[in-house]
Parts: C-alpha cells; structure tokens; sequence
C-alpha cells in the first residue's frame, strides 16, 4: 500500500466517515425536495368553513404529509402497521387534530412542531377521506 | 403484481441487524485480541474483528438507505424516531471511517493507536445499539 495512504489513514477514515453520512442525509433532503407536496391552499382552517376544492386540494396535501410521516407506522395505504388502521374514523374532526397535534404517551409521536395547524387540517382532510 | 406496501420496512428490519451484531462483534473480537498473549490467537481474533466490522459496514448502507426510504426520505424524525436517528447518524459516520481507517492501516498501528481505535469502535457500537434500542422502540410502541 502506498506510503501516502498508510500515513494518512487516520485523516482518509475521517474523510471517509464524513463523505458517506453526508451523501446519506444530503441524498434524504434531495429525495425529499422531489416529494410534489406542493402550496398549501389559500383556506386551510376548520372544515365547515372550507370548500369541496379546497378540501381536495388539502387532502391531496395531506396525503403527501402522510406518506412522509405517518405511513412507516400506519401504512401506505393507511389500513395499519404498527399504528391502527385509519380507515372510517368514527371521531370528530376537532379529535383526529388533537391526536396529531399531541400524539398518545408511548404511542405515537406529537407532530405539532412538524406540522403546523395548516398542516395539520390538510392531514385530517385525507383522513377523511379514508372510507 | 402488486408491491407490498410494507416492503421497504421490511428490507429495513432485515438488514438493520448486521450493522449492530457485527459492530458488538468485532469489539469483542479486538477486545479479545488485546487480552490475549498468545500471538497467533491475537492475529486470528484481530481477523475475526476486522472482517466482522468490514461487513457490518457493507450491512449498514442498505439498512440506512433502506430506513430512508421506509420514512420518505426524513433524516431527523420525531418523538422515538428523532432518538433513533440521533444515534444513527453519528453511529454510521464513524463506523464507516474506523472501518476505512482499519483497512488502511490493517497491521501497522502501534498498540496504543489501536486502543484509541477501540475506544471510538466501543463507542460506536454503543451507538449502534442505542439506535437499534430507539428502532425497537418504534415498532413496539409507535
């Protein structure tokens, strides 16, 4: 082995160990930018208030959300995994919105610093349309 | 024919095992290796902790690649996945570069170079262990 390479093993395993932790988390943030999550709509506040096309546009909006941070536990087809099976929630709207903002202890996550009340209505949207 | 739609978490619990068995392998191996006198046992254990953590690195970046894509591509989580991640990020850094490290200068080190050597690879094997805890912790409690 070269004399260049022996002498420098240490500062080569250190190049080594950055170049791959930072190809593995900048190829996450270069896949994630191509996830087509897209704008959120002009009106994403309680559902009464919202139209059929801005509830189709925040589905669809949820329904991205969802397969980045919900689906690993319910499933991409949302019919559960680890978590339950989301389909044909019988709980109200004002319910599904405190369970994704505060999470359940020991098991689900609270998702209230991910995703804002915006989001969080665009989530609760797809849910509903989980028959 | 249809995919599963679980298969990518699947992949994930499959290969995200050789990384932390052969991780606490090859520190056992070396640990071994630096108690024993006998200097054909120390080599051949030396072998066995080399060779055990080049293959748990060769298993890390499908485990890794496999977890991102189970996830969408999210690198910092929450709740017991940010703490599954905390500890994989840094535990795949070093275990690559010890492992580079360890090809590269194969039998050259001075004995104290390698005890620096083990005491980042005991710390990376904590790690490892620490972010399978947080992956258990996933699947068992959400």
């Amino acid at each position: 082995m070269s004399a260049f390479v022996e002498k420098n093993a240490a500062g080569l395993g250190v190049l080594s160990g950055v170049l791959a932790l930072g190809a593995a988390l900048g190829l996450a943030e270069i896949m994630k930018s191509q996830t087509p999550i897209g704008p959120l709509p002009a009106s994403s506040g309680p559902a009464a208030t919202l139209t059929a096309a801005d509830k189709q546009a925040l589905a669809a909006l949820g329904r991205g959300y969802f397969i980045q941070s919900c689906a690993h536990c319910h499933g991409d087809d949302a019919r559960g995994d680890e978590g339950p099976n989301l389909h044909g929630l019988k709980i109200s709207n004002a319910r599904i919105e405190h369970r994704i903002r505060n999470g359940s202890k020991g098991r689900m996550p609270s998702f209230a610093k991910k995703y804002g009340p915006a989001g969080i209505a665009a989530l609760r949207e797809y849910l509903r349309t989980l028959n | 024919m249809t995919t599963d739609p679980n298969l990518w978490a699947k992949l994930h619990g499959a290969s995200t095992h050789f990384p932390v068995a052969l991780a606490l392998s090859s520190v056992l191996f070396d640990s071994l290796a630096m108690a024993i006198s006998n200097p054909e046992r120390r080599m051949g254990l030396r072998a066995a902790g080399f060779y055990a953590l080049i293959l748990g690195v060769l298993g890390a970046f499908p485990a890794v690649i496999s977890g991102l894509v189970m996830t969408r591509w999210d690198s910092l989580g929450s709740g017991p996945l940010l703490w599954h991640h905390c500890f994989v990020w840094p535990a795949f850094g070093l275990m690559v570069g010890l492992a580079v490290w360890r090809a590269l200068a194969r039998n050259q080190a001075s004995s104290r170079v390698f005890a620096i050597y083990l005491a980042l690879m005991i710390l990376t094997a904590g790690l490892v262990a620490a972010a399978g805890y947080w992956g258990g912790e996933l699947l068992l409690n959400g």
